[in-house]
């Protein structure tokens, strides 16, 4: 049954690697939430993380590839190995930093690792290098023999899981973030997006034709609305038609003015149908 | 006073926002930037009872009084003021039947205030990256060297510092610190927590002033710490910061509130409050504000409703158009 802990750290490995390299990519930063790194010198916490994201991709993938060799074939000793002094160092450096930087996350899983560390990032920690440990020497993976024996390999994976998710407070982060949606003031939405929901729009079919051109003469945003303004010819007067377009995403109501250009008027709407508020 | 480029661009969106909602432009334009309270020159002639300011509308005359209070460095007498230096005055009229008799109710000379990162530390002296600003040279007054230790322990590079002073020509002398040290790595705050439902609004925090660089003296805006990353084509440097505003454009509007004065203003987004994103700090003038900057106020805004620039920041509320 020890051939089982090869696809769980894996699995650890991949995801870990995944969750911080996005949050690297996203924050173009390492700060303290990529954990033991936090204590490296200031110039040197985004190599360390970017090199522990590289050894995680490396380490995972290596003991896929190496899941069917035998235990004492050079190459699949040396990741498990390898894989052994990870977790174990792992385990080590979140021990002194519960000590030193208390209030510091374990960046074990990039921002969703924010919990300060405690005493159960630890023993999971601890878990997954003894889990390593047993398959120093363990067969290679192999197809369950019968039904029952399957059974028991799933059954056991799933134990094992419960028990990783139960010592995971990225676990309750994860959940709290999926449940939870920035208001669309504060979502970050770009032009190209607002410009795709405009021209989607029935606002716009209505009113391109009086438009000189396709291009925005002017963009900006105000907290959930972006206000696209394009020139146009009304009546053989110039005008400015404004589009304001709403951020809250698909089918968002799309809503439009106009002004005689070198005026401070607003124009009567030419099509006020359209404009139902 | 007021820059006119600058209040026409946000007139003009407030226009055209007025042609989509119609509902509040009259009520977003009653109360249009201007500082008719605020003159900012250089010092033509001081006398017992008078002072001669030579400004972007020509020389104007104000009065002196026994209430009036002059910073230059410290407090000190009018007459310790000398031709050429910069100034800016808040005035006042008396006589309502008088407009051209002004007296002069605050007058501060040289003030300047640089606030960002450490980029280089020589003992007392300093070289800071102002975030989007020219990197700026700060030399700590040693009468106030023990002062501005115990608000700023860390005074190397990597760490934020604000402090006020006297410009000089190539540096400010640091007399006085604006505010305590936030204990983290410049772009590393802490982030704000996550917003349930909308932002709600007014939004009480800290305003701040910055001296204008390649900004009209006289300018009346503000920077704001939340403009959206597609007008500025980059990620927000220092994260979102430490409070969470709405994202808006340069040249939208927003009403400030000095909670301390009661006096308010509806100022155009002139710049990105870069700076102001990276200080999770409270402004402790009349009580302590609930939240960290919410507004970089230009020198005369920040003037004209009624803040101390000496002091640093004011309690605000501020009320964007969202929704």
């Amino acid at each position: 049954m020890r051939e089982v802990q090869i696809p769980m750290l894996t699995a650890m490995l991949i995801t870990g690697f995944a969750a911080k390299s996005s949050y690297l990519m996203q924050t173009r930063t390492a700060d303290a939430r990529m954990g033991p790194t936090a204590t490296f010198p200031l110039g040197s916490r985004r190599p360390a993380a970017a090199a522990l994201c590289v050894i995680e991709l490396a380490l995972g993938t290596g003991l896929l590839l190496t899941a069917t060799y035998d235990w004492a074939s050079p190459v699949s000793l040396a990741v498990r190995v390898a894989v052994t002094l990870l977790f174990g160092t792992g385990a080590g450096a979140l021990w002194v930093m519960r000590a030193r930087r208390p209030e510091t996350g374990c960046g074990c899983f990039g921002e969703l690792s924010i919990t300060p560390v405690g005493w159960r990032v630890i023993v999971r920690a601890v878990l997954l290098c003894l889990a390593a440990l047993a398959l120093l020497d363990a067969p290679p993976l192999h197809m369950p023999a019968s039904a029952g024996q399957a059974w028991l390999t799933l059954g056991l994976i799933v134990g094992e899981i419960v028990v990783i998710m139960a010592l995971s407070p990225e676990v309750s982060q994860l959940m709290l973030r999926l449940s939870h949606a920035d208001p669309c003031e504060v979502r970050e939405v770009s032009a190209a997006r607002t410009q795709s929901a405009l021209h989607a729009s029935a606002m716009w079919r209505r009113y391109r034709r009086f438009l000189v051109t396709t291009d925005p003469a002017d963009i900006w945003r105000e907290g959930c609305w972006r206000f696209l303004v394009y020139p146009g010819v009304l009546s053989s007067r110039p005008v400015e038609v404004v589009f304001a377009v709403h951020l809250s995403g698909r089918g968002a109501p799309v809503r439009v003015g106009v002004v005689d250009t070198g005026t401070s008027l607003p124009r009567r709407d030419p099509l006020p149908l359209s404009n139902a508020v | 006073m007021g820059d006119s480029a600058s209040s026409d661009w946000h007139v003009r969106r407030s226009l055209l926002r007025a042609a989509v909602f119609g509902q509040d432009y009259e009520h977003w334009m009653r109360e249009p930037a201007a500082a008719p309270s605020v003159a900012i020159g250089m010092l033509v002639d001081v006398r017992e009872d008078s002072l001669v300011l030579d400004t972007d509308r020509g020389t104007e005359f104000f009065e002196l009084s026994p209430t009036t209070e002059t910073w230059l460095g410290a407090r000190t007498s009018p007459t310790a003021l000398r031709f050429g230096d910069p100034v800016i005055i808040r005035h006042r009229t008396p006589h309502t039947d008088l407009p051209e008799r002004r007296v002069a109710e605050r007058i501060w000379a040289r003030i300047g205030r640089v606030a960002g990162t450490i980029v280089d530390a020589y003992g007392s002296e300093f070289l800071v990256d102002a975030h989007g600003r020219d990197r700026q040279y700060i030399v700590v007054a040693p009468a106030a060297s023990r002062q501005i230790q115990v608000r700023f322990p860390r005074l190397a590079p990597g760490y934020l510092i604000d402090v006020i002073g006297t410009r000089h020509r190539d540096h400010l002398l640091a007399v006085t610190p604006a505010t305590a040290q936030p204990p983290y790595h410049a772009g590393h705050s802490p982030a704000p927590p996550m917003v349930n439902g909308h932002v709600a609004m007014p939004v009480s925090g800290s305003a701040v002033w910055h001296e204008p660089d390649g900004e009209p003296s006289g300018l009346l805006g503000l920077s704001y710490p939340a403009i959206d990353p597609e007008e500025t084509g980059t990620q927000p440097v220092g994260g979102t910061g430490c409070v969470r505003l709405p994202y808006l454009s340069l040249g939208s509007s927003v009403r400030i509130r000095n909670e301390c004065s009661g006096r308010a203003a509806m100022l155009p987004i002139t710049s990105e409050g870069v700076t102001a994103r990276q200080f999770c700090d409270r402004c402790v003038k009349c009580g302590t504000s609930p939240k960290g900057r919410v507004a970089d106020l230009t020198v005369a805004a920040f003037v004209e409703l009624g803040g101390s620039l000496e002091d640093g920041c004011f309690n605000a509320t501020l009320t964007t158009r969202t929704g």
